[in-house]
């Protein structure tokens, strides 16, 4: 018995002693800078959002126009792919009435209280903006928040199709909560993206928006 | 972890596996007889599986898991006897983020440990294997991205045998086991080494054996 145990007890010890190591976690030091800024009277207005996690799925509806139920879906998907803890989820819903946000084709309209207005120049063949209002309290965001995609030249155009999908994935990530657009021509969220997906720089970016408390709610439907 | 190593890992523990089963159900009445089985519920807990730090620590751990535990073995020597035994989980997981937790979803686990037992005194018995431990997401999302992970996985633990016939016993199991855990999207990431994860389970159930 001896003659087993004394090897096995060692062996174990030393496996204790190596549990003490973790795994290592990545630098998310490349993010850029995803809150937007606004000017005040006495200094600078931040103004950062999340979806909490009670707020998930986040539902979207699209207008049935330019396969946009499609790129919306597809928008959807990268994003969730970027997070590790269900930090973000969404869905695409059928009747807008139910809708956190609203993506349609055409241009935004003018007006309205907007905190912000996300313009996006996109490739030449469409462009798009995210509106996001405050109610009066100036605390929450208002349902439903609202993204336009437009294409410039008739649909079925060379590169239109492809236009509409990475505008709404950009789109989709205002509506995240990435308020500010990237200083990087390889991040989707770049005011003019070059590129289809999110980059390493847009996850580390979502990670952290994700994971500091936000300025703003969003109201209660 | 999933490449040739394990492969061939897993192909010879199955063919001890089949041995076990064939000796237990087509042998010689002698050796059949000194084969010992047993089957075993309860439940299983594991420390943290990834520690991230992004702003706050967060965490992900499994939740208590149901576990069955199925086991066989052969005398060898006098005191001492081999066998495999099985050990499937299945639970949900979580991320824990200043004092916040976020349900992951759920997860199953199955490890195949080939191992030793003797005696310790009386009806009390030790086990010490070694093995590999697969992780199988419900659904391919966040840490699991891109699918389950397989793992080595060494462990120790008590048996506790309480007679009820002149064949049947209750069992009493206590397991403590260690591996070390990531996963393939955990790697693309950028996260290096990997976290240690110690699991010990407590299940009870019934043994058939030789006496």
């Amino acid at each position: 018995m001896m003659r087993f145990t004394k090897p096995l007890l060692l062996a174990f010890a030393g496996c204790a002693l190596v549990s003490c190591a973790d795994i290592a976690a990545p630098s998310r030091g490349n993010a850029y800078e995803w809150r937007r800024l606004l000017s005040s009277g006495t200094g600078v207005d931040t103004f950062s959002f999340h979806w909490s996690t009670s707020d998930l799925p986040v539902k979207y509806w699209a207008e049935d126009s330019l396969n946009l139920p499609l790129h919306v879906q597809h928008g959807i998907d990268q994003w969730e792919a970027l997070f590790l803890y269900g930090e973000y989820k969404g869905v695409v819903v059928t009747d807008s009435n139910t809708a956190d946000v609203i993506v349609m084709t055409g241009i935004a309209p003018k007006g309205g209280f907007l905190v912000t207005r996300l313009e996006s120049g996109m490739a030449p063949e469409c462009q798009g903006a995210t509106d996001i209002e405050l109610t009066s309290t100036g605390q929450h965001i208002a349902r439903p928040i609202r993204v336009y995609v437009d294409p410039r030249f008739a649909p079925g155009s060379p590169g239109v199709d492809e236009c509409m999908a990475l505008t709404t994935t950009h789109e989709i990530g205002h509506t995240l909560g990435i308020f500010a657009h990237s200083p990087n021509t390889d991040d989707i969220m770049y005011a003019d993206p070059r590129v289809a997906t999110p980059s390493v720089r847009d996850r580390s970016t979502a990670e952290l928006a994700y994971h500091t408390p936000p300025t703003l709610t969003i109201d209660v439907p | 972890m999933t490449g040739y190593p394990s492969a061939a890992i897993l192909a010879c523990m199955r063919t001890i596996l089949a041995g076990l089963i064939i000796a237990a159900t087509v042998s010689p009445r002698a050796l059949q007889a000194q084969v010992d089985y047993n089957a075993r519920l309860g439940l299983t807990w594991a420390s943290t599986l990834v520690r991230d730090d992004i702003i706050e620590e967060v965490e992900v751990r499994q939740n208590l898991a149901p576990t069955l535990a199925l086991g066989a073995s052969l005398p060898i020597a006098p005191l001492y006897r081999a066998g495999l035994e099985v050990m499937l989980t299945s639970s949900g997981y979580h991320a824990s983020e200043a004092g916040t937790s976020t349900d992951l979803g759920t997860i199953n686990t199955g490890s195949i440990t080939l191992g030793l037992n003797g005696p310790v005194s009386g009806r009390l018995s030790w086990r010490a294997g070694a093995g590999l431990l697969g992780y199988w997401p419900k659904e391919e999302e966040g840490i699991f991205l891109q699918g389950g992970t397989t793992r080595f996985l060494a462990g120790i633990g008590l048996d506790y045998h309480a007679s009820v016939s002149s064949r049947w016993d209750i069992i009493g199991s206590l397991r403590y086991d260690y591996h070390r855990f990531s996963t393939e999207e955990l790697e693309a990431r950028g996260f290096s080494q990997t976290q240690g994860v110690q699991r010990i389970s407590a299940t009870v159930g019934i043994a058939r054996g030789t006496r």
